[in-house]
C-alpha cells in the first residue's frame, strides 16, 4: 500500500463530494418556484421572517456564482442548513441518525457476503448439483422480490404468527433506559429482521457471483498445481481458489454499497428503523429539502468512503496491483 | 519387473456431448528409477491425459479410468483412496506443467507455495519449511533466493517461474517426476537451461522422469526411452536412439523428419506437422481402423477396417500393418 | 477433448441465438408469464370493469369471502382485483420508459467514451463515477419530489439514476470491438466516426446490451414500485407500488392488500429476468456447457 495512491484516492473522493454539493445547489435552483420557498418547505408554514433569513443565509439576492460559493463555504464548515420542520440544524439531525444506518448496512453487507459466498462455493463444487440449482433459482427469485415487500411479509409473519423478533424500531420501550449488554442485545434483537430483509437480495447475488467466479478459478492451471502437490480438497477450495475468486466479489461489494443504502432506505421505512433512510422518507413527505439534501450529501459520502475502502482492500488482496500507481 | 511406475492397458473415457469417447486406449508404459521416458505426439494425442491419470487428476466427471492399472512401486493407483492419492501427489510423484505463467497461484508468494508443498508431506514447522524453500530456490538456480522467496509469481520471468515450479515439484524428492511440455512456453536458451536442471535433479535424487513433449529435439537430449502416441494409443515404443534413428511407424517417421526445425522456434503444440498432412482426428470420430490411416501416405485397404496392435515387428514394438506385413 | 468439428454451415448469430432461446424452457415460461401479465393489464379492466379508486365494499374484506371481490378489498374498501388489473399498466409503462431512457443515456455515454478514448473517455467516465456515488433511490426521490411526481418525471428520474452501469458495459464492448479488423476496414474505406459508431460497432455490441436492457426493465419496475411505496408515485394513477404503500399502515389488520400487488410485481420482474437469463445464455452458447 503506498501513500501516494491513498492520497490521490482521497483527493478524488473529495472532488466527488464537491460535485454532490454543486448538484444539490443546482437541484434547488432548477426546481420550479422560489428557492427560498423550496428550502423552507411547503409544509414548513414559511413565514416572511423565515424566508428572509433563508435569503440572507443562502445569499439568494446575490449572483448565482456567489450563492454557490456561499453554499460550498457553509458545507465546508459542516453547515448543511436548517430543517424548518424539525427546527434543528440538518447536520445534527443526521448525526443522530447515522449510526443506526451504518449498523444496519454493515450488518446486512457482512451477512450477505458471508452467507452468499459460502453458498456459492458449495455450489461451485458441483456445477450441476442440487446446490447449484438452488443458488441460481434463489438468485433469480431474490432479484425479483421488491425489498420493501419482503420486509412487509416478514413483519406480518413475525408480528402475528411467530412473535420472536420485534418488527418495529431499534429498541424496546421498556428497555429504553437499559445500558451496556442489555441494550446491545436489545438492539441486536431488533436488528435481526431489517438486516436479514436487506441482506437477502444481495445474498442471492453474491451466491450467484461467487459460484461463477469459483467455477472460473477452479478451472485454472494453478488449482491443478495445488492439487498436484497434494493439497486437500478443502484447502484447494477455500485457500487456493477462494482467495482468487474473492477479487471480483470484492469489486461488486464496493459497487453494491450505493444500492445497499438505497435498499436501507426502504427497509428502514418498513421497520421504522431510526436511521437516515427513515429521516429521508419523513423529510420527503414534508418537503423538507435541506434535510433531504443533507441526507443525499451524507449518503454519497458513505458511498465514497466505502469505495475507497474497497479499492484499498482490493490492492491488499491482489498482489499484482500492489506498488502500482 | 523392476519398474518404478507401470501403466498397464489403461483406458480412459470422457463423457462428451457426442457420448462417451475413449481418450486413452490400451496404453501401457513403464519407467525405472533414474530413467527418463519421453512421450511424444501432437496435441490431443493423449500425452497429457496419461500424465493426469497417473497423478489422479483426471477431471471426474466427465472423465474416468475405465480399465487398466497404474502401479507405483506395485501399488495400484487406480484403486487408491483419494486420501492416499493426496499423500502420494507431491510426495512420491510430482508434476511440472506446461504453462509456468499461469500454473502458480497469483496471490501467494513463491516461497509460500513451495513451503506449502513441503509442509503437506513432511513433518516440519513453518520456519523450517521456509528455509527449505529458500534452499530449493537456490538449488534450481534462482539468484538471491531469500529475497525471491518473498516475490509473487507476476514479479518473475517465465523461466524463473518454471524453476519455481521445478523447485516445488522436487521439494519432497519424488520418485516419479512428470514434466508436461515443461519448456514449450519458454525461450530456446531458457529451454536448454531447464533441461540441464532436470538432468541434474535426476542425477541427484534418482527420480524417474516422464517427459511429455512434441519436440523431438528435447527427446534426443533427455530421453532414454521413447513412446510415440497417436489418438490415445501408443503406436511405437523403444530406446530413444532406436526411435530416432530407425523410426518404424509412418507417423513417427514424420515426426522425426521434423527435427531439422530444432534450433529455431519449434512452434506451438497445436502446429500442424509439416511432413504429415492433416490433423489428429477428433476422438468421437475414431473408427474401427488405424487412426492414422487418413493421413498416411501408405494406406492399405486393411488399415481402414482393422486396428493395428502394438507388437514387436522387426526392430522394436510398433502398431502398423505395413511394418507388420513388411511392405513398409 | 476439444471439438474440432467445424464442418457445419455457419448460421447468422441472431438466428442461432433464437434457436438456443427457443429451447430454453425457463425463458419460454418467462415469455408466457410476461405476455399474460401484459394482456391482463391491457385488457383486463375492459372485461372486469370498475374504477380502482372507487370505494365499493366494506374495508378490508378478506379474499374469498365475497364472490364479487375475489381478492377482497383494501383499507378503504376498494376492489383489489380492479387495482391489480389497472395498476399494472403504469408500473409496466414506467418500467419500459425508464429502461429506454437508461439505455439511451448509457449507450450514448459509453459509446462516445469507448470510441473516442482519451480526454472524452476520461471526462465521461468521471461523470459516470459521480453518478454511481449517488445512492440511486435517494437521488430519484429528490428528483421526483422537486419536480412533482408524474409518470413522466418518475420514468425520467429512474432513467437518470440508472444509466451508469449501461455506460460502463457499452464502453467495455466498444473498447473491445473498435480494435477488430472490420472496424479498421470501415475506417479505411473512409467511413465517418458517426457511421462507425452507430452502424458498425453498435450492432455488434448489441447482444450484451439487449440482455442488459431486459434486466434494466426489471430493475426499473422494482424502482417504480419502491418510489410508489414511499408515496412518491403519481397519486392520481393506481399502481402496484401505490397499493402496497397506501395499505402499509394496516398490514397487521389485513395481509392481502399488500401481498397480492407484491406478488404481481414479483412475477413481472421474475418473468423479465427469466427472459434476460435466457437471452444471455442464447448469446453466450459457451456458458451453457457449464
Amino acid at each position: 500500500m503506498n501513500t501516494s495512491f491513498l492520497l490521490r484516492r482521497l483527493g478524488y473522493g473529495l472532488l466527488l463530494m464537491l460535485g454532490v454539493v454543486v448538484l444539490n445547489f443546482l437541484l434547488i435552483r432548477l426546481a420550479p418556484g422560489d428557492p427560498a420557498l423550496v428550502i423552507a418547505g411547503e409544509m414548513g408554514g414559511a413565514t416572511q421572517e423565515m424566508l428572509d433569513s433563508i435569503r440572507e443565509e443562502y445569499g439568494l439576492n446575490k449572483p448565482v456564482a456567489v450563492q454557490l460559493l456561499l453554499y460550498i463555504g457553509n458545507v465546508l464548515q459542516g453547515d448543511l442548513g436548517e430543517s424548518f420542520f424539525f427546527n434543528q440544524p440538518v447536520s445534527s439531525l443526521i448525526a443522530q441518525r447515522v449510526l443506526p444506518t451504518i449498523l444496519l448496512v454493515i450488518t446486512a453487507q457482512v451477512l450477505s457476503i458471508v452467507i452468499g459466498v459460502v453458498l456459492g462455493v458449495l455450489a461451485a463444487r458441483k456445477p450441476n448439483g442440487v446446490m447449484s440449482a438452488f443458488v441460481s433459482v434463489f438468485a433469480t427469485i431474490g432479484y425479483a422480490v421488491p425489498v420493501f415487500w419482503t420486509g412487509i411479509m416478514l413483519v406480518i409473519l413475525f408480528a402475528s404468527i411467530f412473535p420472536i423478533f420485534p418488527v418495529e424500531g431499534m429498541q424496546s420501550v421498556k428497555l429504553r433506559d437499559a445500558s451496556g449488554l442489555v441494550k446491545a442485545l436489545d438492539i441486536l434483537h431488533h436488528l435481526v429482521l431489517p438486516a436479514f430483509t436487506l441482506a437477502v437480495i444481495y445474498l442471492a447475488q453474491y451466491a450467484r457471483l461467487s459460484r461463477a467466479s469459483m467455477l472460473e478459478v477452479l478451472g485454472s492451471d494453478y488449482i491443478r498445481t495445488a492439487r498436484a502437490k497434494g493439497a486437500s480438497p478443502r484447502s484447494v477450495l477455500f485457500k487456493h481458489a477462494l482467495r482468487n475468486a474473492a477479487l471480483p466479489i470484492l469489486t461488486v461489494a464496493g459497487l453494491q454499497f450505493g444500492n445497499l443504502i438505497s435498499g436501507a432506505l426502504l427497509v428502514e421505512t418498513v421497520f421504522n428503523w431510526p436511521g437516515m433512510g427513515r429521516l429521508a422518507f419523513e423529510s420527503i413527505l414534508r418537503r423538507d429539502y435541506p434535510t433531504i439534501m443533507g441526507v443525499l450529501f451524507f449518503a454519497s459520502g458513505m458511498v465514497v468512503v466505502a469505495n475507497i475502502l474497497t479499492d484499498m482492500s482490493y490492492r491488499l488482496a491482489d498482489p499484482r496491483l500492489r506498488g502500482k500507481g | 519387473m523392476n519398474s518404478l511406475l507401470e501403466i498397464e492397458d489403461l483406458r480412459v473415457t470422457f463423457n462428451t456431448r457426442y457420448g462417451e469417447v475413449t481418450a486413452l486406449d490400451s496404453v501401457s508404459l513403464h519407467v525405472k528409477e533414474g530413467e527418463t521416458l519421453g512421450v511424444v505426439g501432437e496435441s490431443g494425442c493423449g500425452k497429457s491425459i496419461t500424465a493426469l491419470s497417473v497423478m489422479g487428476l483426471i477431471p471426474t466427471p466427465p472423465g474416468r479410468i475405465a480399465e487398466g492399472a497404474i502401479r507405483l512401486n506395485g501399488e495400484d493407483l487406480t484403486q487408491a483412496s483419494e486420501k492416499r492419492m493426496q499423500a502420494l501427489r507431491g510426495g512420491e510423484m510430482a508434476m511440472i506443467f506446461q504453462e509456468p505463467m499461469t500454473s502458480l497461484n497469483p496471490v501467494f508468494t513463491v516461497g509460500d507455495q513451495i513451503a506449502e508443498a513441503i509442509m503437506l508431506h513432511q513433518k516440519v514447522d513453518a520456519a523450517q519449511a521456509r528455509r527449505d524453500a529458500v534452499a530449493l530456490l537456490d538449488r534450481v538456480g534462482i539468484p538471491s533466493p531469500d529475497v525471491r522467496a518473498g516475490d509473487f509469481p507476476h514479479q518473475l520471468s517465465g523461466g524463473m517461474r518454471q524453476r519455481v515450479m521445478i523447485a516445488m515439484a522436487v521439494s519432497c524428492r519424488p520418485k516419479v517426476l512428470i514434466a508436461d511440455e515443461p519448456t514449450t512456453a519458454l525461450d530456446v536458451t531458457v529451454q536448454a537451461q531447464i533441461f540441464d536442471l532436470l538432468n541434474e535433479i535426476q542425477r541427484e535424487f534418482g527420480s524417474a522422469i516422464i517427459l511429455i513433449t512434441h519436440d523431438m529435439g528435447a527427446i534426443s537430449e533427455m530421453a532414454d526411452r521413447v513412446a510415440v502416441m497417436y489418438a490415445g494409443r501408443v503406436i511405437e515404443e523403444a530406446r530413444a536412439d532406436d526411435v530416432l534413428d530407425y523410426p518404424q511407424h509412418p507417423y513417427a517417421r514424420g515426426l522425426i523428419s521434423c527435427i531439422p526445425a530444432l534450433g529455431k522456434d519449434a512452434g506451438g503444440a497445436g502446429d500442424m506437422l509439416a511432413e504429415i498432412p492433416g490433423v489428429v482426428p477428433p476422438l468421437h470420430k475414431l473408427g474401427a481402423g488405424c487412426a492414422f490411416a487418413d493421413r498416411c501416405a501408405h494406406q492399405a485397404p486393411r488399415c481402414a477396417v482393422d486396428k493395428p496392435l502394438l507388437a514387436a515387428h522387426g526392430h522394436h514394438p510398433v502398431a502398423c500393418h505395413g511394418v507388420e506385413e513388411g511392405w513398409l | 477433448m476439444r471439438d474440432q468439428d467445424t464442418n457445419f454451415q455457419a448460421e447468422s448469430p441472431a438466428l442461432e441465438a433464437w434457436r438456443m432461446f427457443r429451447r430454453n424452457i425457463p425463458a419460454l415460461i418467462g415469455v408466457a408469464m410476461l405476455s399474460l401479465i401484459i394482456l391482463a393489464t391491457l385488457y383486463g379492466s375492459f372485461f372486469y370493469g370498475g374504477d380502482p379508486f372507487d370505494i365499493v365494499w366494506a374495508p378490508q374484506e378478506p379474499p374469498g369471502m365475497t364472490p364479487e371481490f375475489p381478492l377482497g378489498t383494501d383499507y378503504l374498501g376498494r376492489d383489489l382485483v380492479a387495482g391489480l388489473l389497472t395498476g399494472g399498466g403504469p408500473t409496466l409503462a414506467v418500467g419500459a420508459a425508464a429502461a429506454a431512457i437508461t439505455m439511451g443515456i448509457g449507450i450514448s455515454m459509453g459509446a462516445l467514451a469507448g470510441y473516442y478514448g482519451g480526454w472524452v473517455d476520461n471526462l465521461l467516465m468521471r461523470v459516470t463515477e459521480f453518478f454511481q456515488v449517488l445512492p440511486a433511490l435517494l437521488f430519484a426521490m429528490v428528483l421526483v419530489t422537486l419536480f412533482s411526481p408524474s409518470l413522466f418525471t418518475i420514468a425520467m428520474a429512474i432513467g437518470l439514476v440508472s444509466w451508469p452501469q449501461t455506460a460502463r458495459l457499452t464502453r467495455a464492448e466498444f473498447l473491445k470491438i473498435k480494435q477488430l479488423e472490420y472496424v479498421t476496414a470501415a475506417r479505411a474505406i473512409g467511413a465517418r466516426n458517426k457511421r462507425i459508431i452507430w452502424k458498425v460497432i453498435l450492432p455488434n455490441a448489441l447482444p450484451p446490451l439487449i440482455v442488459s436492457a431486459t434486466l434494466t426493465v426489471g430493475v426499473a419496475i422494482l424502482f417504480e414500485a419502491g418510489l410508489s411505496f414511499l408515496g412518491l408515485g403519481d397519486p392520481n394513477v393506481m399502481s402496484w407500488g401505490l397499493m402496497i404503500g397506501s395499505n402499509r399502515e394496516y398490514i397487521l389488520d389485513a395481509w392481502w392488500p399488500v401481498t397480492f400487488p407484491g406478488l404481481a410485481i414479483f412475477f413481472t420482474v421474475f418473468s423479465v429476468s427469466l427472459i434476460g437469463d435466457g437471452l444471455n445464455d442464447a448469446f453466450n452458447p459457451k456458458l451453457r456447457e457449464r
